[in-house]
């Protein structure tokens, strides 16, 4: 018995030695592992934002846009992100949907910028969208449930139109895991309270879409991809307590109007 | 290497068979290191009651199957951590990959060599597995 303990020992150490050595290259850097992994998602961003702009039109109002990246900005810039690596599509659509696409795109329905009561209850959205880019939840749910192979060939550019608007359907109405949500959730809440937006409108707006659901339940969309609102606008709720922030308006409540006639009648620029 | 008795025919064809079918069971059970806890319960369960030489061989193969086992697991399931959870591609997991890869490959060989030496009869003894083979095993 004491041969084959210090053989094993031996054998132990042998193979801790071997895995301590290979891990001395850098084959991140040499095979540059995580270009190539950008480079595919960017291909994949674009393929699946050309299928999105095939079904809904782009809103043309300069000033809609306008309002939208200043609230991306506001909340990027207190929180170290890049905000230029993050790009906004605002579609016409009635649904009431926000979704985040591969390559940091983020398509905003005129449906729901309609819906919210305020420009603070939008950037709420805004925040958990960017959150789960943040924590790079968008490949690793395409990955999931399309496959590492499907998504290669798409990158590759081997696809047909058929296939982005399953993408388009897979990241617009089906929901992110439970732990996703949640740590998107808790990313919304501290980008808000860093930029000096009270979290309370993203729990406001959870509330709201929860009880709304019966009633225009065709159109919510943005609920069935994130099911559980009430118990997580109580979350929210709860973690709004442990964040230090100062309530600063996003806009006035004229701009906020403004903005909103805009998106009822979005021929106007 | 002899044996401490020399093993007939048929207990050498025996002995060396088992090393062919963990052969087979290599080469797919670093992505499905399942195959590996399969395939030793069925060596396990299938030679215990054989000759002590089919036996000896049976349990030297089954323990370095175990130990496969452990650290291919333990690949497999970093590996899905990438896919589908929030681990990410780094030097010390590509590192592991390519130590596992090659504890796998001079298993394989080994496995190769043990199964022709088996078939001629000689004895073959591992590194660790041959000295633990022979507390597990008494004649």
């Amino acid at each position: 018995m004491k041969k084959a303990s210090i053989q094993f020992i031996l054998l132990a150490a042998f193979f801790f030695v071997a895995w301590l050595l290979f891990g001395e290259i850098d084959f991140v850097d040499r095979f540059h592992i995580e270009q190539l992994t950008k480079d595919n998602e960017r291909k994949l961003g674009e393929f699946i934002l050309d299928a999105v702009k095939q079904g809904h039109r782009e809103i043309e109002s300069d000033s809609v846009q306008t309002f939208v990246d200043s609230i991306k900005q506001r909340l990027c810039k207190s929180n170290g992100i890049n905000d230029s690596s993050i790009t906004i599509h605002i579609l016409l659509q009635d649904d009431i949907n926000a979704f985040a696409l591969p390559g940091r795109h983020l398509v905003v329905y005129t449906g729901l910028i309609r819906y919210c009561n305020s420009p603070e209850e939008l950037s709420g959205v805004l925040a958990h969208e960017i959150g789960h880019m943040e924590h790079g939840h968008v490949m690793k749910k395409l990955t999931k449930d399309a496959g590492l192979s499907m998504l290669t060939t798409i990158a590759g550019g081997n696809s047909s139109g058929t296939i982005g608007r399953e993408m388009v359907k897979l990241l617009s109405s089906s929901a992110f895991d439970r732990e996703q949500e949640t740590e998107a959730d808790i990313s919304a809440v501290h980008f808000m309270a860093k930029a000096n937006i009270d979290p309370e409108n993203l729990a406001n707006l959870l509330f709201r879409l929860s009880q709304d659901k019966n009633e225009i339940l065709q159109r919510l969309a943005w609920l069935s991809t994130h099911p559980n609102s009430q118990d997580r606008a109580a979350e929210i709720l709860k973690l709004r307590k442990q964040e230090t922030f100062s309530s600063l308006p996003i806009a006035d409540s004229t701009r906020w109007m403004a903005i909103k006639k805009i998106v009822l009648t979005p021929d106007r620029k | 290497m002899q044996f401490f008795y020399r093993p007939d025919e048929y207990e050498s064809e025996k002995a060396s068979n088992s090393y062919l079918m963990s052969m087979v069971v290599l080469m797919v059970g670093l992505p499905l290191p399942i195959v590996n806890l399969i395939a030793s319960v069925i060596f396990y369960f299938g030679n215990r009651r054989s000759a002590h030489f089919v036996r000896w061989h049976c349990t030297q193969v089954l323990a370095a199957q175990i130990l496969t086992l452990a650290i291919n697991v333990a690949g497999v399931y970093w590996t899905l951590g990438i896919v589908y959870g929030n681990a990410v591609v780094t030097n010390n997991y590509i590192a592991y990959i390519i130590t596992i890869v090659l504890f796998n490959l001079v298993e394989f060989i080994a496995t190769i060599y043990a199964a022709i030496q088996t078939r001629k009869g000689n004895h073959v003894s591992w590194w660790f597995f041959g000295p633990l083979t022979d507390v597990l095993v008494k004649a």
